[in-house]
């Protein structure tokens, strides 16, 4: 019998090469690309979304997100990901799905999205306006405040969109999309940021 | 053409798709062959205010209930449709 030794690689493996990028001096945007999380899509059984609800902020000590937001906890980002539905995005196992199931057995279903998904941070000075080429959301500090999420597209392609806690007081902004359409995203997401020179690198920390 | 989501908010029209009249009901199981065929064939072309089913499918993946008119693109409602988000269909 052939032997298989599987490794985990990052959708953007071949893709992502750390470095400058674009226009030469100080970068404008930096891209990371968030490796080996935990992502679990949990989603309310017809009828049982206020169950879920009560599940969760047992689980989490936090309510879930019922509106386009996230919810933080110590180790945990709640996500809303569309009615009834959200994500938890964690790291090491805590939150994982084999951690889960127990807490939701009643009220949710939930499928493992770890490796179904590519994470990207982007930050920098010029984050909103290379977003602004993508996106057909209102960044504006005042209209997309920290927290504030959104289930919408970029390219014609599915993400989930959130603002994060800014960065050396800069505001940071998290896309989630799908594995096999990050290669995608991640070159069109180069081509709008090499005008304002960019800064690419690969990361484990949440 | 802009689609206020009851769930987003206020998206373009490209994250969405459209189904179609929102107003055929399945008929019975023993209603017939020509009200099988209505349901299924038959659609009237309005020139006004119409009910539409649209799905939110570059969003938050609900579908939804659209009122707009076919001759100026004026939604006057969207609500979620029924099964989309199942908390807030009938609240
Ligand atoms: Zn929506």
């Amino acid at each position: 019998m052939a032997e298989f030794s599987w490794d985990i690689r990052s959708p953007l493996e071949r893709a992502l090469v750390s470095g400058a990028y674009g226009a030469p001096g100080d970068a404008g945007v930096a891209l990371t690309e968030i490796r080996n999380f935990d992502l679990v899509q949990v989603m309310a059984r017809r009828g049982k979304a206020a169950e879920m609800s009560k599940a969760a902020k047992g689980r989490f000590d936090v309510a879930a997100p019922e509106t386009p937001k996230v919810a933080r906890t110590a180790d945990a980002t709640l996500i809303w990901s569309g009615p009834d539905q959200f994500f938890v995005l964690s790291k090491g196992g805590k939150h994982g799905i084999g951690a889960l199931g127990q807490a939701f057995a009643q009220s949710a279903s939930l499928s493992d999205q770890s490796h179904a998904r590519v994470l990207i941070s982007v930050s920098g000075t010029k984050a909103r306006a290379m977003l602004a080429k993508l996106s057909s959301i209102d960044l504006h500090p005042d209209v997309f405040a920290i927290g504030a999420a959104a289930a919408t597209s970029m390219d014609h392609t599915s993400v989930t969109l959130w603002r994060s806690a800014d960065r050396d007081g800069l505001a940071v902004f998290s896309v989630l999309v799908f594995a096999t359409f990050a290669e995608s995203l991640w070159h069109t997401m180069l081509d709008s940021a090499a005008e304002y020179g960019l800064a690419i690198n690969h990361s484990e920390d949440l | 053409m802009r689609i206020v989501c009851p769930f987003c908010g206020e998206r373009e029209l490209g994250e969405f798709t459209y189904l179609g009249d929102a107003k055929p009901v399945r008929p019975a199981a023993d209603a017939g062959e020509d009200a099988v065929y209505d349901y299924v064939y038959l659609r009237d072309n309005i020139a006004g205010m119409m009910s539409e089913n649209w799905y939110h499918g570059g969003g938050c993946r609900a579908w939804l209930k659209v009122t707009r008119n076919t001759l100026t693109h004026e939604i006057s409602a969207v609500e979620p449709a029924a099964g989309a988000g199942a908390a807030k269909v009938g609240a």
